[in-house]
Parts: C-alpha cells; structure tokens; sequence
C-alpha cells in the first residue's frame, strides 16, 4: 500500500502538479495561439502570392501556392474558391469542380462557387447542369458586391443561353435583368433581344439608345437588325446605310445591307411596284424555289413534287400577256409556296432561312 | 492564498487528521482546509482513488508538457530551417545541433538518448519504475533542439519517455510504493502518446502491448483514464485537427487485396532493412572509443545535412510532406527517393546516439513506399486501384507493425489519424504480412535488439508468453497416495513411510478433502494421537470447504508453472493438489516444486514419481 511518508511531501507535490498545470496550461495556450496567428499570417502571405501569381497567368504556380496555404488554413472558403478558379483557369476542369463540390457541399448557396462551378461545367459541355449552377449562382450568396455578383452571373447564364440558341430562356432572362442593366450594357441588350426572337423589344431599346446618341452607328446597325428581323426591310436598309455612313468599316452592316437589296428586289409584296414588276419577280422565286428543290432532291423526286417541277416548268415557258400578268402572278407565287414546302417536307437538309429566298418565302407564308 | 493553504496544511498533515479539525475550530482557519486536509487524507489511504486521481492529473499534465513540446520543437524548426533557406543553413543547422545535444546528452543527460521507449520499458522492468526527472528534463529540451534543427527522427518516442518520467517523478514525490509507481509509468506513457499522436486508443494499445506487453494488464483503467485527459487536453489547446487530412479512400475492387498483400510484402521487406540498417550502425557506433561518444551524433546531423541539402524533404519529422503523400500530390519516382534516402537518414541519426524516435520515421517511410506500391499499381491497373494515397496510408500502418511490432496498434492508430473506417481490411491484412516478415527475418523486435545492445535483457512479449506456455497439465502426475480422513494417524504414517513427499491430500468419497503435511501426522504419531483419524488433525486452512477459512491452496491443470510456484511460495507448501476446474473436489493429481523445477530442465522428477506411477 501508501508507503509511510511525510505529509507535507505529499501535499506539496499534489499542489505542485496542480501550479505546474496551471503554469503549462498558460503557456501552452499562448504559444497555441501566437502559433496560431503565425500560420494564420504565413497562409494569407502565400494566398496573395498565388492571387499574384494567377494575375500574371502563372496559374500552375498559383495552385501551388494556394494549396499551401490550405494546407495551413484548412476549410478556407476564400482560398478554396480561389483555388478553384485558378484550377479552372489551370485547365484542370476535374480538380475545379472537386474542390468546388466541396464547397459547395459545406455551403450549397455559395454564390462564387456556383458560378465558377457552372463555368466549369460549360467548359465540359454539361450545359444543363452549367445552367442549374449559373441559376444558384444568381440566386446565391455573395460576400460582396452582390447586385453586381449577381447581375454578372446573370449575364453569363444569358451568353450561356444565347451561345445554345435558348430563346424563350434568354428572353426569360432579359426580360428579368431589363430592369437592372447599366447603361453600358443596353446596346448588348438590344442584340440579345435579337438573339432571343423579339426584334420589337430590340427596336425599342436601339431607339431608346439614338434618343440620347442619334449617331451612334452601332445602335443604328442594331436598329437596322431589328427592322430586319421583323421584316421591315425597306427601314432597314434606311438604317444599314446610315450606320455605314457613320461608320463605312461595318462589314456586317454592309452585308445586311446587300441582303436587303436582295429581298427587296426580290419581294413581289413589295408596295409600289407594277404587274410587271410583280409579275417578273414572280417567276423569278418560282425559278429559284425549282433551282433550290432540283439541286436539294436532284433525280429521286416524289411523283407529287415531279409534277409540281413540270408545271413550274410550263409556268416559266408560257407566254403572257401584259392582262394575264397579274393572275399568273399570283399563281406563280402559289405554285412557288407549294414548291418551297414540297422542299421542305422532301429535303433532308434544311432551307437556308436567312437568304434572300428563305427570307421572302418567309414573308409570303405570313 | 494557494500556497498558503498548502503550507498550513502541511503543517496540519503533521499532526494528524484528528488534530487539523481541531485547529480549523479552535485556530480560526478557514473550514475549508480542514476539509482538504481530511479529503487528501482519505485519497492518501484508499489505493483505487488515489490510482484514479493521478491518472487524470498525469494525464493532463503529461498532455501539456507533450503539446509544450510538439509547438516548441514546431516553433523553434520553422526559424532553424524556414521553407526556402538556403542551402548551406541546411547543412549547418543540423550539424550545429547534434553536436550541442550530443555534448548535452553525453555530459548530464546521459539516458535522455535515442528514442525512450527501451529506456522506459528499462525503468518498469528493471528500476522499479524510476525514471530520473534530470532525465525527463534532458529528454525535453535535448529531444526539442534535436528534431528542430532537422535531425530525421521522431518526437512520439521522446514523448513517451517524457510522460513515463513525469509520472514517476511525481509518483516517487508522493512517496508511492515501487509498485504503485509501476503502475502509473504506463499512464504515462499512454498519457503522451495519445497527445504526440492525437491517437487515444491507440495510446492506451501501445502502452499495453508494446510497453507492458500484456493487452490484459491491470493498468488498464489508469491508462485509458490518463490517455482520454491528455487527449482532452490536446484539443482544448490545439483544436480538433487529426495528424493527417486524408481524402476518403476506397476499395475500388476486390483483386486490391493482392495490392495491399503486395504491399505488405514491401512493407515488411523494407522494415527489415530498416531496422537491421539501425542494429547495424548502432553495432558500429558503440565500437568506438567511448571518448567519441559526445561527437558521435554529428555523424547524424551531417548525413542529414548532406541528404538535406539536395532534398530538404528528409528533415526533421516530414508530417507535412507525409500528408502530401497521403492527399496522392507526390510522383513515384519522388517517393521511393524518399523511402530509400529517409531510410538512411533516420538509421544514422539514431545509430549516432542523436535524441528522437522512430516512430514518426517509420510512419513517413511507410507512407513513401505504400505510395510508390500504390503509383505503380496504378501504372499497371488504372481504373481498378485506388490512388496512391490510399497505398500511402495503409503503408504507414504497415511500415509501424514491421518496425515497431505492434500490429494491433498500428492498425488502430491508422484508423484514428485518419479517422477513415474503410481502409481498415486492406490496413489489416498488410500489417499483419508485414509483422510476419519482420518477425521472420529479424526475430528480436527493435526495442528489445536496442537494449541487448546495451547489455540489458528486457522482457520480451514472446518469452512471457513462452513461459506462460508452460502448464501444469504438463508437469503434473497422479498422487502416489491418496489418504482417507477415516484413516487413523498411525496407517497413513505407515502408507507414506517410504515416500518423499511434503503433504499428501486427503480424500473420501466426495472427493479432495484437503491436504495434509507429513510432518502434521508425525507430530500428530508423537503427542500419541496415531489412533485418532487423519480428519481430527486437518486443519481448517487445508480443508477444501465452502467456508473462506476452508481453501486449500490448489491448482488447475491449465494454471501455468509460475502460478503454481506462486501459490507454494504463499501457502509454504512443496506440493499443491491439482483438481479439476468443473469441480474442485476432483483430484486430478498433484504437483510438486520438483516437478516444476523438472519441466523448466532444472532438476530430475524425484524417484517418488516411480514409485507413484
């Protein structure tokens, strides 16, 4: 048992480990935490190293840098969501999007992480999941800045959309953001608008633009888109050759311009022209509806389309006179309409919509 | 106020405990030290509570000089030899460093060197407990100064002889016995493990099998209870940060196994070499003139400082790069470089007498070589096999179980670092081929070969169970005689005249009725009792009865030879009955001191074995 010992010995010793506890405890705890702060210190030091270091595009030194510092300061939101964009910036689709589904899973409502997360996942074509992630990334949680966060998020999600032709999302989308858009961005506005399939929408904002710059050459081509899309050609052409007097290096609008020659001089619905006229453009869309079909069907013709070439075929023979142009005006534009579908129901391959042709027989079905 | 109250109760400790309540009345004291007096008092008397209370307070006081320690040797390496130093400094350093600590250590910290597990299982074995506090001293700052300046060993086997000596300085304080003193150094031990390596169990494990060596020791609770406060204390101070962060890992597919197998292989393949490596250099050291001993461990520090100077990853303990390893971030070639350079570093280094362990060592070779294991097997089988952390982190169970030998605790100390359940069957198959190997082709475990070398002979695990191997069932024989209680004095003098036996058991129809000495019955024959019956002079402490006074020493067949020997010491006797487990009555035979000494090779079985038979 207890060996015979002196009392005070025995005390001493217990109030002694008690003093030695305490004393180990304090010190302890202060070299814990200036231990602490260092490593704290040394993790932010080599976290603005790696920020540098992805500024200059050293992105592989970057992530080297930024693991170091996670490896110090585990959990670090800040450092793993700039990891991450270095990874994505890096190439390293794969590592970005783990260490972004680590985020993620510890905070679904990150807003940076959903938006690089939805940027990841674009670049390796899952757009729909990139879609659901730009959406979380809007509706996200953004530690500064948030209006503009989201506002930015919001873009990339409509250039997402537009890039895959999503009209009724992208207009879903622009009609959301209309309201919020900096001035900067309204003549994007009004391009995507186009994109989106509403050109009254995108006439309007081009107009709002000209109010304030009436020689805005950009904001007149876009007008210029406008009237186009909603088949006002005639306006159109106003706009283009405005916009190419302002600014003659516009290709696009040159072209857009030469295009719209081409449909009104195409068009038999044109106002103000003669029978004649009419007459002759007429069999002009018939000989180009049989030239697009022939060359679309070639030998392998449906009787039904075979007899609709023939009587195209008669049509573009026969003689008329100047009292008969106006009713075989109208039939060769039936027979053109008929030709244009048989073409369509026939041919594999689609008709181009945005010539001349697909342009005017567009304008003829309305 | 406090030390006040210490000296006053000091004072009243010398005058007993009825006096203190006298003077808390009549000398106007605070109350209050009356009753700690009398609390201290009664914890002095009662064993049980005083084992519990020392647990809890070796455990956190052990916990905070083992967290002192880690952030000292932390603190004072990140200034030694900063990430990016030059070149130079990384030869310099460690070379200043073994040369002061080898001076230290030489001059006054004499058994603070190498790693302190032989030195603490010396002290429990060997020194009745006693581990000096000069030592526990030499140990901390020596061990602090060595690892800091980048000396490839461990901080874990300092540790342990850190908390060891901390709990025998303060067990011989309070005047404990050399058995209570025994008992707490584990507690110890535990105590800094589980802080060094923020393993609780594991701590309690290695404490018992490879410290005692025995996983049923009667520690058991003073342990666990000193493990889980100094695990307490670590978080409280550091936070809730395993050693390792390690990615979830997987078992991708069953044919792993034979990986994990291969693994084990390698493991304890290159455990071997590691260890024969440190026996060897260690041989070659100790042949020099002892005068060289305090210069020896710059042998150490310049190896590493050369190693170091080409790859800084070798120094000190390498946690961090280990945990690279882990999260798979290292490349093959890399790895094995490593393994093999780590591997010489750490031989040296101890071999040379520097202070560390290798406990840390081992975990980073491990890692090195389940990681080159697993990069090739993933060369070899993508998308079949885990990554190579995965193979980092069963080799470093591995690479522990074939160089320290405690396979249980190195599969449980796996599983808490990574806190990681699913590696655990893979984990265990490799360690246990790794063990096998290591057994096989170097029979002497580490610790054990490190003490022979120093000319001492700790008990090892495998000859404490080869002695307790050794039953009686093996060495006992029928009785010659068996006498009746009806018997009268004088027939049975004359059944037993030609037999020499010391006492003789007595039976009737029930059964064993106990044991009676020869000398008994010739005293019995001279104070003229020979007619009376053998029953009338059985002494009540060798009846065999259901009373508590009425329990003849006896044994089982499957009791061991040291029990047996036990239990003659205690009861005075040469022979004990031998009966039966399911009913204590039925004699099987008897046991003689003779026969024991015989089954041990020492003396030839008496003739009265003939002659029984």
């Amino acid at each position: 048992m207890v060996n015979p010992f002196k009392g005070p010995s025995f005390l001493r010793t217990f109030g002694l480990v008690l003093l030695a506890i305490a004393v180990l405890f304090t010190a302890d705890t202060f070299l814990a935490n200036a231990e602490r702060a260092e490593s704290l210190a040394g993790a932010a030091r080599l976290f603005q190293q790696g920020q540098a270091l992805m500024q200059r595009g050293d992105n592989a030194q970057a992530i080297e840098r930024i693991q170091d510092a996670l490896a110090i300061e585990r959990g670090n939101r800040d450092y793993l969501r700039m990891l991450a964009q270095a990874q994505f910036a890096a190439g390293k689709t794969s590592d970005a999007e783990s260490t972004l589904t680590e985020l993620l899973q510890s905070n679904p409502t990150d807003g940076l992480a959903s938006l690089v997360m939805g940027r990841v996942l674009v670049k390796e074509g899952r757009f729909a999941e990139a879609i659901s992630y730009l959406h979380r990334a809007i509706y996200g949680d953004w530690k500064e800045d948030a209006a503009g966060n989201r506002l930015r998020a919001r873009f990339e999600l409509i250039d997402l959309l537009a890039g895959r032709n999503s009209k009724q999302e992208l207009l879903a989308e622009l009609i959301a953001v209309q309201d919020h858009i900096p001035p900067d961005l309204e003549r994007k506005r009004g391009r995507l608008f186009l994109l989106a399939g509403s050109p009254a929408r995108a006439a309007e904002v081009f107009r709002g633009i000209l109010q304030d710059a009436p020689e805005d050459a950009d904001a007149i081509a876009g007008l210029g888109e406008a009237e186009f899309a909603r088949g006002n050609y005639r306006e159109a052409e106003r706009h283009f050759q405005t916009a190419l007097r302002l600014a003659p290096d516009n290709q696009a609008a040159r072209q857009r311009l030469d295009l719209c020659n081409e449909v009104l001089t195409l068009d038999p619905t044109m106002r103000g022209i003669g029978p004649t006229e009419r007459f002759r453009r007429s069999r002009r869309l018939v000989e180009l509806t049989v030239g697009e079909t022939t060359q679309c069907i070639g030998q392998n013709a449906s009787a039904e389309v075979q007899g609709l070439l023939d009587e195209a075929g008669k049509a573009l023979k026969a003689h008329v006179s100047a009292v008969q142009q106006s009713e075989a005006s109208e039939s060769n534009l039936d027979l053109a309409e008929e030709l244009w579908q048989a073409r369509k129901q026939e041919c594999k391959s689609p008709p181009a919509t945005d010539g001349p042709l697909g342009l005017v027989m567009a304008r003829l079905a309305q | 106020m406090f030390l006040y109250a210490l000296r006053v109760a000091g004072k009243t400790k010398t005058r007993g405990v009825r006096s203190t309540h006298k003077m808390d009345s009549n000398n106007h004291q605070p109350s209050w030290i009356g009753k700690l007096n009398r609390s201290l008092e009664r914890l002095r008397q009662s064993e049980n509570q005083l084992s519990l209370v020392l647990s809890l307070l070796i455990g956190a006081l052990v916990g905070l000089v083992v967290v002192a320690f880690i952030l000292l040797t932390g603190r004072l390496a990140s200034r030694m030899y900063p990430a990016g130093g030059s070149g130079w400094r990384r030869i310099l350093v460690p070379v200043l460093g073994s040369l002061s600590t080898g001076y230290l250590l030489s001059r006054y910290f004499p058994f603070a060197r190498g790693s302190g597990i032989p030195q603490t299982k010396f002290a429990i074995f060997i020194n009745d407990g006693r581990i000096m506090f000069r030592t526990v001293l030499g140990k901390f700052f020596c061990c602090s100064a060595s690892l800091a300046s980048g000396i490839a060993l461990g901080r874990e086997g300092p540790s342990v002889q850190v908390g060891a000596g901390i709990a025998s300085v303060v067990a011989r304080n309070l005047g404990l016995t050399p058995k209570q003193i025994k008992a707490l150094v584990p507690a110890g031990c535990a105590a800094a493990l589980a802080a060094a390596f923020n393993t609780p169990i594991a701590a309690v494990l290695f404490s018992l099998e490879e410290i005692m060596g025995d996983l049923h020791a009667e520690v058991l609770g003073s342990v666990v209870l000193s493990s889980a406060t100094s695990w307490m204390v670590l978080h409280l101070v550091l936070g809730d940060d395993p050693l390792f962060h390690v990615s979830g890992y997987r078992l991708l597919h069953p044919s792993e196994f034979a990986i994990y197998a291969a693994l084990g292989v390698v493991g304890g393949l290159g455990s071997v070499c590691f260890v024969k490596l440190l026996l060897g250099l260690r041989a070659w050291f100790m042949r020099l003139p002892k005068r060289t001993v305090w210069f020896q461990p710059v042998a150490g520090g310049l190896t590493v400082g050369l190693i170091g100077y080409f790859v800084p990853e070798v120094l000190g303990v390498g946690y961090n790069h280990v945990e690279k390893v882990l999260n798979g971030d290292m490349v093959l070639k890399m790895v094995v470089l490593f393994a093999v350079l780590k591997i010489v570093a750490t031989a040296v280094c101890y071999a040379s007498g520097n202070a560390g362990g290798i406990f840390g060592p081992a975990l980073f070779i491990g890692a090195m070589m389940g990681a080159a294991v697993g990069g090739v097997a993933q060369a070899l089988f993508p998308g079949s096999t885990a990554g190579p952390g995965a193979y980092a982190l069963v080799g470093m169970g591995t690479a522990f179980a074939g160089i320290v030998r405690t396979p249980l605790t190195s599969v449980i100390m796996i599983f808490e670092i990574t806190r990681d359940y699913t590696i655990i069957v893979p984990l265990m198959i490799s360690n246990l081929i790794a063990f096998f190997i290591s057994q096989k082709l170097q029979p002497l475990p580490i610790y054990e070969a490190l003490a022979f070398q120093e000319g001492v002979h700790l008990p090892t695990a495998h000859s404490r169970a080869h002695t307790e191997r050794v039953q009686v069932g093996q060495a006992m024989r029928p009785a010659p005689v068996v006498l009746s209680p009806d018997m009268l004095i004088a027939s049975a003098l004359h059944r037993i005249k030609d037999l020499a036996l010391d006492a003789w058991p007595v039976a009737d129809a029930g059964g064993l009725c106990g044991m009676i000495r020869s000398s008994e019955l010739e005293q019995a024959s001279i104070d003229g009792a020979s007619y009376q019956n053998v029953a009338a002079i059985l002494r009540p402490g060798a009846r065999l009865g259901g009373s508590k006074d009425e329990r003849v020493a006896h044994v089982h067949p499957d009791h061991s030879l040291s029990l047996a020997l036990e239990r003659m010491g205690a009861g005075g006797l040469k022979v004990l009955p031998v009966v039966s487990r399911a009913n204590v009555r039925q004699l099987i035979g008897i046991i003689t001191l003779d026969d024991i000494l015989g089954a041990y090779g020492v003396a030839k079985r008496p003739s009265s074995m003939e002659q029984g038979n």
